[in-house]
C-alpha cells in the first residue's frame, strides 16, 4: 500500500499547489523560492524574532504509569555492573510530578509554505551508555548531524531502519564517535542495537526546528515561530500520538498540553516513518488569502 | 513441442487508482521484465514486489520486499541502495542458505537485465537520485598463518562471537534476540557453512560483506571503523580470511555410502571427543525439512549432519555432529522459538510454543535387505517396520526403538536396549556417539554383518526452533559400510601378474634375438 | 630409414588408436552440445568394448598386405634385438610389467558402492485407481479443468498450490533443484527436462502426484521415493490446477490419448 500512500499525498500537494496558484499565491509561491535561494550561501533563520511567539508542550500522564519489566543483562555482565538497581525498560517514564518524559513534540501543520530553514550546524548527540540511548528520542532537523556515541566500550551496532531515508546498520565496537544524517523528513526513525536486543531509540526528523523531547516534567520547548495557527503533534512509542490546535502571538508562548494513559496502549497506532509537510494543506498563510 | 506460454492476465490494482506514480509508470514501460517477473518472481515476492507471495509465510527468512530497497548483497556502503549490477549477481547466483534460487540458466540475458529494471521499479527511491556507486575495495592480503591469526584476534577485538559465537557457529549470546528489518526472527550465520553465505562464500566475498553490511538484517559495515582508526583495512582482510578457514575447503560432496573403517590396533573411541574420531573419515549428509506428512515443516535448521563410523570386527560406533544454535531447550531462546512458531505456515499441528529438546535418530532395517526392497525411508509402514538409535537431548542415553510409520516411533523394552552412547553441547555443535555391538542375538535389533552395505537414514531435530515430532529434517536412505580387512588377493594378485607379465616379455625378446642371432648366421629355413 | 611416423603402418595404427580414444572418452561426451544436441560420458566399459574393435580393426588392416605387415613389424623387432636399443627395451621390460600390476590392484582393490539399484522412472500406471474413496479411471481421462472454468485462474491457483507444496523440491525453475532436493535419493524430478511430463498424460501426472512414492509399483523403489501422496494433502480440483500449471509454466503440451494409442499400435 506504500505507493498509493506515497500517491496519495502526492496528489494533496498536487492539490494544495493548484489551489494556491488559483488564489492568486503565485507571488508568495515565487518570493518562497527566492528566499531558499537567497538564503542558500548562510542561511539565516526566516522567522523575524521581532513578531515571535513561543510554544511550550506539557505531556502529562494520567493515573498509575505502568510497570516495566526489568531489563536482563546477564548477557552483558559489563553493563549489568553498572546498575546498583535492576535497570528498567524506558518504554513509559513518568516522573515524580507526573510528567511524561520522552515524547516527541512538534509542529505538524500550519508552517509558510515558502519558509525553509538553515540546517544547524550544531551536532544532536545520542549517547550509549549503560546499554541504553541516552537520551532515547531525539528531534533533528533534516540534514543535521547525529552523533552516535559510544561510552560504554563494548561492542555495539545502530541500526536505522526509516521509511522515508536510507537506514543504515553500523558497528561500534570501542569508545567512539559515529556521524549520520536523515535527509528527508519523517516521524519517527527506529533505532536499534543488535547485540543488545533491549536497546531501541527513537530519531524524529523535520525540516524545521519546532520541536521537543519532554524532559521528566513532561515539558517541551518547540522554540519561536512566526504568530499563527499551528497544528502540534505529541508522539510516544507505546500510546500513540495525540494532535493539539495552538495559536502562536508575538511575544507570547503559546502552552499546549496533551494527556496520555495505559488505556490507549491497548488501540495505539504508533507511527514510524511517516513523512511530514509541515507546509501542507492549512498551512496558514494560505488561509488568509483565501477569505 | 513447446507451446507458447500463457501469460497470466493479472492487473495490478494500483496502476488503475494511481497511473501517475513514477515507478508503476516505468512498470508499464517495461513489458518484458513485468512478463519475466510475474511468471517466476511473483509467486514468492508478490505482484506488487511487497514480498507476500503465495508462499510468504511458509519462508524464514521472507521473500525479499523490494518497495522498501533493502538489498542485502551490494558493493555499496550500508543503507546505499544497490547498482544494477549487485541485483543481477543476486538474481543469477541467488541467495544460498535460503529459499532463492539463482536464474541465470533458467532466463536469458535480455530477460534478467530487463527484471533488474522492473525489480527497481518498485521502489520510489531508484526513480530519484543518481545511480548508486559501488565503493572501491582493496585486493586480499595473502592468507598466511599470521594473517589468520591476527584475523582470529580482530573476530574477538570487534566480537563477532557476539552473533556468531566462539567457533563461529551462530550461537552467540546476542542470537537470541535477534530481529530483522520486517521484526522475523533471523539466525545468525554459521561460518562453519560458508556455502550457505548469502552472498557467496569466497574471501572476497566475505570482505565486501564486511564492508557494506548486509542492510535488513543484523549484520553491519565496518567501514567505519577503519575511517576511525579502530581496525585497518588489511586487519578486515585477515578477519576475512579467518572467517573463511572456519569453513571447509571446498563444500561438502554427497556421498550415498557411509565407510566405517575397521580399527584394528587401538580400541574404539569411546567417547564423542575420542582423538581417534579426528583421522576417521567424515561423510556430509544433507537434510531436508518433513514435507511429506502433515505436520510439515518448512524451515528445519538442521541442514546437514557430518557422520563418521568405526569398527573393530565386533562393535560398530557411529559419531554424529551438526551445528545448532543451542542447546534446547534453553530459556534463553523461548522468545525466538514462539517467534518462530507463529510467523510460519502452515498451521499443521500443534504450533504451541514450549520447552522441546533437540533430537537425532539413525533407522536400519529390521535386517540387512537381501535384494532391492527396503522399508519406507519416512519411518517405514505397517507392513516393514524399521529399527531406529533415537536420541534425546533430555532424555539421557540413546535408546533402541522401532517405528511402523511416522509417528509411531517407540522404545524397546529395557531388556532389549545393548545401545551404548554419549553426547556432547560445545560452541553450537552437537556431538552425539553410538556405539553397539555387531551381533546382539536380539531377534528385535538389526545384526550388522562385515562387508555388506547396511540402508541407514537420519531425523534431526531443534527444539529451540520450534520442531518436534513429524516437524524436523530427514535424508533419504543412504548405506553404512563395514570394511572389510584387507584381503590377501590385493597384494597377491597384482604381484602374480606382474610376474607373468615380466617373465612372457623376457621369453619374447630372448627368443627374437636368438632367431636374429641365428638369421645373422644363416638363412632362415622352415622356422618351427 | 627416416620414415614420417604418419606414413609408416605403425605410427598410422597408433595415431588412428589414440584418435578412436579420445573420440570415445571426450568427442562423445562433449561435440554434440555444440551442436546444441545432448550428450553424455560413454562409460568405461563401453570405451574398453569400442577399443577393443579399434585395435582389432587395426591389426586386419596392417596384416592384410604382406609387405605392409613386415614394415608394421620391424621397428617393434628392432627394439627387441638391436642392441641399440637396450635402454628402451630395459625401460619398456620393466614400465609395462608395472602398469599392469597397478591395473590388477585396481581392479581387486575392496572398493565401497551402494548396490545397485535397478529402478523404473516411468513405471506403467493402472487402468484406475481409488481416490479419496471413489475410483478414477485413468485410461482415456483428460484433466476435466480444460474445458471447465477459467483457465488462467487454474493456473494462477496452481501456482500457488506448487509453489508452496512442491518448490522446496522441484524448485522455483521448476528444474528439480529445489533447496530440499539435496537432502533425497532419487533427486526430484524436473519438469523442465525433456524426459519427463511431456512424456506423459495428464492422468499420468495426476495419478504420481495423487498418489506418490508410496504409490509406485515395486520395479520404481517406493521406499526410496520422498514424493508425498498428495491425495491427504490437496483435492482432486487442486491436483489438476497444480498439473495445468506444470505444462503451462514449463510451456510442454502433455501427451494426449490418441498420441499414446497410436504408438500403442506401432509396438
Amino acid at each position: 500500500m506504500r505507493d498509493l500512500f506515497g500517491c496519495g499525498r502526492a496528489m494533496l500537494m498536487a492539490t494544495a499547489a493548484v489551489f494556491a496558484t488559483a488564489c492568486g499565491g503565485g507571488g508568495g509561491e515565487a518570493g518562497g523560492g527566492m528566499e531558499q535561494e537567497a538564503a542558500g550561501e548562510e542561511m539565516a533563520s526566516p522567522v523575524d524574532m521581532a513578531t515571535a511567539g513561543g510554544i511550550h508542550a506539557m505531556v502529562m500522564f494520567e493515573g498509575m504509569a505502568p510497570e516495566m519489566d526489568a531489563i536482563d543483562m546477564a548477557s552483558e555482565p559489563n553493563c549489568a555492573a553498572r546498575y546498583t538497581d535492576t535497570p528498567m525498560a524506558e518504554e513509559v517514564v513518568v516522573g515524580g510530578g507526573g510528567g511524561l518524559a520522552n515524547v516527541f513534540v512538534y509542529v505538524r501543520e500550519g508552517l509558510d509554505a515558502g519558509m525553509s530553514f538553515p540546517t544547524p550546524g550544531g551536532a544532536v548527540v545520542m549517547d550509549q551508555v549503560g546499554c541504553r540511548y541516552v537520551p532515547r528520542v531525539v528531534g533533528v532537523q533534516a540534514g543535521q548531524d547525529l552523533t552516535f556515541r559510544n561510552s560504554d566500550g563494548l561492542p555495539h551496532n545502530i541500526n536505522a531502519s526509516p521509511s522515508e531515508n536510507r537506514g543504515f546498520n553500523i558497528s561500534q565496537p570501542v569508545n567512539m564517535d559515529t556521524n549520520r544524517n536523515f535527509p528527508l523528513a519523517e516521524v519517527m526513525v527506529p533505532v536499534r542495537c543488535d547485540v543488545h536486543g533491549w536497546m531501541s531509540a527513537y530519531v524524529g526528523v523535520l525540516d524545521h526546528p519546532f520541536h521537543g523531547v519532554t524532559d521528566m516534567e513532561g515539558g517541551a520547548d518547540l522554540g519561536m515561530l512566526p504568530p499563527g495557527d499551528y497544528v502540534v503533534e505529541a508522539w510516544h512509542e507505546r500510546y500513540g500520538t495525540q494532535t493539539a490546535s495552538v495559536t502562536v502571538t508575538t511575544g507570547e508562548t503559546a502552552m499546549v498540553s496533551f494527556s496520555f494513559s495505559e488505556a490507549m496502549a491497548a488501540n495505539a497506532v504508533v507511527p514510524m516513518g511517516e513523512p511530514i509537510d509541515p507546509h501542507g494543506p492549512g498551512a496558514h498563510t494560505l488561509a488568509p488569502e483565501a477569505h | 513441442m513447446r507451446a507458447r506460454a500463457m501469460v497470466p492476465g493479472f492487473v495490478v490494482a494500483a496502476a488503475v487508482t494511481c497511473a501517475v506514480s513514477a515507478p508503476l509508470a516505468a512498470q508499464e514501460e517495461n513489458a518484458l521484465g513485468r512478463e519475466v517477473y510475474d511468471r517466476w518472481c511473483a509467486s514468492c515476492h508478490g505482484y506488487e514486489g511487497l514480498g507476500d507471495g503465495y508462499a510468504a509465510t511458509w519462508m524464514l527468512p521472507r521473500p525479499r520486499d523490494f518497495t522498501q530497497a533493502l538489498y542485502q548483497i551490494r558493493t555499496t556502503p550500508s543503507g546505499q541502495l544497490p547498482t544494477d549490477d549487485d541485483i543481477m549477481r543476486v538474481i543469477n547466483e541467488g541467495m544460498p542458505g535460503t529459499t532463492m534460487p539463482g536464474w541465470e540458466e533458467e532466463l536469458s540475458l535480455e530477460e534478467r537485465l530487463a527484471l533488474v529494471d522492473y525489480l527497481k521499479s518498485f521502489s520510489r527511491f531508484f526513480a530519484a537520485g543518481e545511480a548508486p556507486e559501488p565503493m572501491t575495495f582493496s585486493s586480499p592480503t595473502r592468507a598466511t598463518e599470521e594473517a589468520l591469526a591476527e584475523g582470529r584476534e580482530v573476530y574477538e577485538l570487534i566480537e563477532c562471537n557476539r552473533c556468531h559465537g566462539a567457533d563461529g557457529r551462530g550461537d552467540g549470546t546476542s542470537s537470541p534476540t535477534l530481529v530483522d528489518d520486517t521484526g522475523m526472527p533471523i539466525y545468525s550465520v554459521d561460518l562453519t557453512e560458508n556455502w550457505y553465505f548469502n552472498g557467496g562464500g569466497t574471501v572476497e566475498d566475505i570482505y565486501q560483506r564486511l564492508r557494506t553490511g548486509l542492510d535488513g538484517t543484523p549484520m553491519p559495515s565496518f567501514t567505519d571503523l577503519i575511517d576511525a582508526g579502530v581496525i585497518t583495512d588489511e586487519q578486515l582482510w585477515n578477519l576475512s580470511h579467518y572467517v573463511r578457514s572456519l569453513a571447509p575447503e571446498d563444500p561438502p560432496g554427497i556421498t550415498e555410502v557411509i565407510r566405517a573403517g575397521l580399527v584394528e590396533d587401538a580400541p574404539l573411541p569411546e567417547g564423542v571427543d575420542d582423538p581417534l574420531w579426528e583421522s576417521a573419515e567424515a561423510f556430509y549428509i544433507p537434510m531436508g525439512g518433513q514435507i511429506i506428512e502433515s505436520p510439515r515443516w518448512f524451515v528445519p535448521q538442521v541442514a546437514g549432519l557430518w557422520v563418521r563410523a568405526l569398527h573393530d570386527g565386533g562393535e560398530l560406533a557411529v559419531h554424529v555432529s551438526w551445528s545448532d544454535h543451542s542447546e534446547s531447550p534453553d530459556s534463553a531462546w523461548a522468545g525466538f522459538q514462539a517467534q518462530v512458531l507463529s510467523a510460519v505456515g502452515p498451521e499443521e499441528g500443534d504450533m504451541e510454543p514450549g520447552p522441546r529438546p533437540d533430537g537425532l535418530y539413525l533407522q536400519f532395517p529390521m535386517e540387512i535387505p537381501e535384494g532391492m526392497d527396503k522399508p519406507y525411508f519416512l519411518m517405514g509402514d505397517p507392513l516393514e517396520p524399521v529399527y531406529l538409535w533415537h536420541w534425546e537431548s533430555t532424555a539421557g542415553a540413546a535408546q533402541e526403538a522401532d517405528a511402523r510409520g511416522l509417528g509411531t516411533m517407540a522404545p524397546q523394552g529395557d531388556a532389549g536396549q545393548s545401545l551404548a552412547s554419549e553426547a556432547a553441547f560445545s560452541a553450537g555443535r552437537w556431538a552425539v556417539m553410538f556405539r553397539r555391538a555387531l551381533e546382539t542375538g536380539d531377534p528385535g535389533d538389526l545384526q550388522f554383518r562385515v562387508g555388506e552395505p547396511v540402508p541407514v537414514g537420519f531425523a534431526a531435530w531443534d527444539g529451540d526452533n520450534g520442531e518436534s515430532g513429524s516437524r524436523g529434517s530427514i535424508s533419504s536412505w543412504h548405506y553404512i559400510f563395514l570394511q572389510e580387512p584387507t584381503p590377501a588377493t590385493v597384494v597377491v594378485a597384482p604381484l602374480i601378474a606382474t610376474l607373468l607379465t615380466a617373465g612372457l616379455g623376457v621369453l619374447v625378446v630372448a627368443r627374437a634375438q636368438r632367431r636374429e642371432r641365428e638369421g645373422a648366421e644363416g638363412p632362415d629355413e622352415g622356422d618351427a | 630409414m627416416n620414415t614420417k611416423p604418419w606414413k609408416h603402418p605403425l605410427g598410422q595404427a597408433a595415431i588412428v588408436v589414440v584418435l578412436a580414444y579420445l573420440l570415445f572418452e571426450w568427442g562423445i561426451w562433449l561435440l554434440p552440445p555444440l551442436f546444441g544436441v545432448a550428450s553424455a560420458p560413454v562409460p568405461a566399459t563401453v570405451v574398453l568394448q569400442y577399443m577393443g574393435t579399434v585395435v582389432v580393426g587395426v591389426l586386419i588392416w596392417v596384416s592384410d598386405s604382406e609387405e605392409r605387415w613386415k614394415q608394421f613389424k620391424a621397428p617393434i623387432h628392432r627394439v627387441m634385438v638391436d642392441p641399440r636399443q637396450k635402454v628402451l627395451r630395459t625401460a619398456l621390460m620393466v614400465t609395462i610389467p608395472l602398469l599392469v600390476a597397478f591395473m590388477t590392484f585396481d581392479r581387486v582393490r575392496p572398493t565401497v558402492s551402494a548396490p545397485a539399484a535397478l529402478r523404473s522412472v516411468h513405471p506403467a500406471p493402472p487402468g484406475q485407481i481409488d481416490f479419496r474413496g471413489e475410483t478414477m479411471v485413468l485410461n482415456g481421462l483428460e484433466n476435466p479443468l480444460r474445458h471447465e472454468g477459467d483457465l488462467e485462474a487454474h493456473y494462477e491457483e496452481g501456482k500457488r498450490i506448487y509453489v508452496q507444496n512442491c518448490m522446496p523440491c522441484h524448485g522455483d525453475a521448476l528444474d528439480g533443484q529445489g533447496h530440499f532436493a539435496s537432502a533425497f535419493n532419487p533427486a526430484p524430478l524436473s519438469f523442465q527436462d525433456p524426459g519427463t511430463i511431456v512424456q506423459l498424460t495428464e492422468s499420468f501426472v495426476f495419478w504420481r502426484i495423487a498418489k506418490g512414492g508410496p504409490g509406485l509399483p515395486r520395479e520404481a523403489t517406493p521406499w526410496d521415493s520422498a514424493m508425498p501422496a498428495w491425495e491427504d494433502l490437496l483435492t482432486a480440483e487442486e491436483i489438476w490446477q497444480v498439473t495445468i500449471y506444470l505444462y503451462e509454466q514449463t510451456g510442454w503440451e502433455p501427451r494426449t490419448w490418441e498420441e499414446e494409442g497410436a504408438e500403442g499400435e506401432e509396438h
